[in-house]
């Protein structure tokens, strides 16, 4: 069951998943080129120092890319579900109703965090190669809570897709930028250090959101 | 599930109020806060005050509300409108009986300033250390960057990303030999060429004794600084002014602040409190006195010190503007650069 | 036996808008019941409530005995539910939805029933549901239904967007389907062709309220259109029994269960002056128009 429930999801997705590996992988990729660049025009001593004394991180252009990755993600999986009202024909299927919910959530944001995990993967193989820990430490960090408001944006964004109703749903995107912009506090390094395990719960219980939707899409809840 | 997932709603809902209306209030009700300069002045013995107040327009007095003319404000700080009283061709021969020419007053002045978001971190702690006698004149920055490991110091070769561990056996014994305790609780250093002179790093090493280490001709200078009786060593700052005179300054636990002078001695000063924590330090000094202002979350207080021996002159505590606080949660800090909630 | 599904004085607005009040009706195993109004009487509103996606302002739904505000997954295996215009994953093609139906109903999934359908539609396996046509996306509908195998169909609407060919193709099917197996059929239709030959019984609704609920032969055996002549400029003042009086050139028309002397003593008690008062026997579109009135 929960494979098929993955089936259906992945057919949504899979397209759109290639296409945000491609992109975000290929951003990154020019990131990391960059500095590549950077370090053979200048040195790379004169790279280090920077990266120390002046918190560069080089990959400043990523920043929103998570977010976006996140937000399209969400309406690529949910939007065909509002369609015509086609998640009541999900929720008439004989399985629990929050377990399909949950494992279709649980799918795209797999799906999204494989995409992310590629991402770190690219930085991590080439940043590893060239730059201390430290820096290495620098510029992961101050890119962790990007990539963890694209997970934030993804659920948010799937809260916001179910809710039936447009007052709520404004509401509902009020209440999401807010929570969002949390996660643009700092650009420091290493500055969302000792939060980030407590803002990655958070995050994660960012999921039950959808689940006020649903029960708002069964009640029959209309504008 | 429904009920968790309406009360999770509830408290986020809950949190983002507290978080944004307090600072809604305060983004609709700050008002600009009159930017006033001021300063010691040791021929007035006593500080001078300048900036705009509002109904009055720019105003320059002392503390007992003494009004004076530009130029006066000009010849009461001669160390500071230095290039103005030269222009007018008003600077003094001497002063306090003491020779002073513009090339002296240059040489002897410094500022520094010190924002305890610098102090909390986060750090990158990898850091620089020069050449401090350098063959040509300029100083230059290093081939290699440094950190402190638990066992030892480890310098990297930048160009391969590699420890240089023939470099880093040689600082680590020599450290080690000395009594240096690894890692280190406290480096200050300022790893730049912008400098005329490079004294490495001053160090609070793992059991809070003092350091100071610099590379002099490619191999390690370090020297154990002995703390006065009950000085337990909490953050240190090297300063490496013109003048030579300063190694650093030095705070303790109890938020005393230590001058720590070129021969690794110690003097404490009169300022009475300074917890580089909270506290925003800025001190400009000259060859007779120094104004060293320090504000903290609720007052700002100035002291003028005597460039002797640091001793208190006179102290000055403005009457406090802060307009009322709504407590609230915030994620950042003018006091650190972390992000997380803090009430 | 405890009815298949019943609805128990269902109320239900829209903000104030009243949809109806106390609406009471079962549907006994093995029976087709058809819910038949004009657009907005809340047919629709009817099977939200049936199928769980609307909780209704007073009273209660309950089909196989458990109320429609939870139904179990043990119990939704049971229910085939049609959604208004024959909705379905857009973004499948034929192969994959029925891959994906099929895991959700081990045991019970009847893939030929499927592909039989299918095999009739000129699609391309590969073919999205959303290129298709929307009498070929009914067919698509209807056989994950007859797959589905389950005992109870609640169809919303389903003559919706159909040309007459698949509409009559979709009927068919579904009453032999019903009929051979004893399934039981809830479904609602504001296109009364073709409804005489599928449903059992009807509820006729009108805005507010019901108009009839009988099985459609005793309808149709007690319901009558009488026609007579009267007075030019005659405007019609009757009782509510004599349903929807029209006059057109000289012509009186109306619908009743009344027996023609009950209808006549009306009429004389009206002090209508008629003549040639006749009665016939209609078909339901006929009876449904009756009953609604045509505007």
């Amino acid at each position: 069951m929960i494979q098929a429930i993955f089936y259906k999801e992945w057919i949504k997705l899979h397209r759109y998943v290639l296409l945000a590996l491609a992109v975000t992988v290929a951003m990154t990729g020019y990131c990391m080129l960059r500095i590549d660049r950077a370090m053979e025009l200048n040195g790379a001593a004169h790279i280090w120092e920077v990266m120390v004394m002046k918190d560069a991180i080089f990959i400043d252009s990523l920043e929103y890319v998570p977010l976006i990755a996140g937000i399209l993600a969400a309406l690529v999986q949910f939007m065909p579900e509002m369609q015509r009202k086609c998640l009541k024909l999900t929720l008439h299927l004989p399985c629990p109703q929050k377990k399909m919910l949950f494992t279709m959530s649980g799918t795209g944001a797999l799906l999204l965090l494989l995409c992310f995990a590629a991402n770190f993967a690219l930085m991590l193989g080439y940043l590893g190669s060239v730059l201390p820990r430290e820096l290495v430490c620098n510029i992961l960090s101050a890119a962790a809570p990007w990539y963890l408001a694209g997970l934030a944006a993804y659920l948010l964004t799937s809260w916001i897709c179910l809710e039936p109703t447009w007052k709520m749903r404004i509401f509902n995107i009020l209440v999401a930028a807010l929570i969002i912009r949390v996660y643009f506090l700092g650009s420091a390094p290493k500055a969302y250090n000792g939060f980030l395990p407590w803002l990655t719960l958070y995050t994660l219980a960012l999921s039950l959101l959808s689940w006020i939707s649903v029960v708002r899409f069964k009640a029959g809840r209309q504008d | 599930m429904t009920r968790i997932s309406k009360i999770f709603l509830c408290l986020t809902l809950a949190i983002l109020a507290i978080w944004q209306l307090p600072w809604c209030y305060a983004f609709l009700n700050t008002k600009a806060a009159p930017n006033r300069f001021i300063m010691y002045s040791s021929l007035l013995n006593d500080f001078i005050i300048t900036g705009y107040e509002e109904g009055k327009g720019f105003i320059r007095q002392d503390v007992a509300g003494n009004l004076y003319t530009e130029e006066a404000v000009d010849s009461l700080l001669p160390m500071f409108y230095m290039r103005q009283l030269v222009a007018d061709e008003a600077f003094p021969d001497t002063l306090f009986g003491v020779a002073v020419s513009p090339l002296e007053v240059q040489r002897t002045s410094f500022n520094l300033r010190i924002r305890p978001s610098a102090v909390n971190g986060p750090e990158t702690r990898l850091y620089f250390l020069l050449e401090s006698m350098p063959k040509r004149v300029d100083l230059q920055m290093p081939e290699d960057a440094f950190r402190f490991t638990d066992t030892g110091i480890e310098f990297i070769i930048m160009e391969t990303n590699s420890v240089d561990a023939a470099k880093s056996g040689r600082f680590t014994q020599v450290l080690r030999d000395k009594g240096f305790a690894f890692p280190p609780r406290k480096v200050s250093g300022n790893p730049t060429t912008m400098k005329e002179y490079d004294n490495g790093y001053l160090l609070i090493d793992a059991n809070g004794n003092v350091f100071h280490l610099k590379q002099t001709a490619g191999q390690p200078y370090v020297k154990a600084l002995s703390l006065p009786e009950n000085v337990e060593a909490r953050h240190i700052f090297l300063t490496e002014f013109r003048d030579r005179r300063l190694l650093g300054f030095l705070t303790d636990t109890r938020n005393r602040c230590f001058a720590i002078l070129s021969d690794g001695s110690m003097t404490e000063t009169g300022i009475p409190s300074y917890n580089p924590e909270t506290d925003n330090f800025t001190i400009i000094g000259n060859m007779f006195d120094m104004t060293v202002r320090i504000s903290s979350p609720d007052a700002t207080h100035y002291y003028g010190l005597s460039a002797d021996d640091y001793s208190l002159l006179k102290s000055y505590e403005p009457a406090s503007e802060s307009g009322t606080h709504i407590p609230g949660l915030s994620f950042t800090s003018p006091y650190d650069r972390h992000v997380r909630p803090r009430f | 036996m405890t009815p298949v599904l019943e609805c128990i004085n269902l109320t239900h607005y829209y903000g104030k808008r009243k949809i109806y009040e106390n609406l009471s009706f079962k549907v006994p195993h093995g029976r087709i019941l058809g819910l038949l109004g004009k657009n907005g009487t809340g047919k629709t509103t009817t099977i939200n409530i049936l199928s769980g996606y609307l909780k209704p302002r007073s009273g209660e739904c309950r089909i196989f005995g458990e109320n429609t505000d939870n139904i179990s997954p043990a119990t939704r295996r049971r229910i085939g539910l049609l959604l208004e215009g024959h909705v379905q994953y857009q973004f499948m093609n034929i192969c994959q939805i029925e891959k994906f139906y099929s895991a959700f109903y081990p045991g019970q999934w009847r893939k030929e029933a499927f592909y039989e359908l299918m095999n009739k539609l000129k699609v391309a396996p590969r073919q999205p549901i959303s290129r298709m046509s929307n009498g070929q996306r009914s067919q698509v509908a209807l056989g994950l239904i007859l797959a589905q195998n389950p005992d109870l169909l609640i169809l919303d609407d389903f003559s919706l967007g159909l040309d007459p060919g698949y509409r009559r193709l979709f009927s068919d099917y579904l009453r032999d389907y019903a009929r051979a197996e004893e399934k039981t059929v809830f479904l609602t239709s504001h296109i009364i062709q073709d409804m005489e030959r599928l449903i059992d019984d009807c509820i006729i609704m009108d805005y507010g309220r019901i108009l009839t609920q009988q099985p459609v032969k005793t309808l149709l055996g007690s319901l009558r259109r009488y026609t007579c002549r009267v007075p030019e400029g005659y405007t019609p003042q009757l009782p509510e029994e004599l349903c929807h009086p029209n006059v057109t050139r000289g012509v009186m028309d109306f619908c009743s269960f009344l027996s023609m002397e009950k209808v006549e003593q009306i009429l004389a008690e009206k002090t209508v002056s008629y003549s040639g008062l006749t009665a016939e026997k209609m078909n339901l579109e006929d009876a449904f128009i009756g009953l609604t009135g045509k505007y």
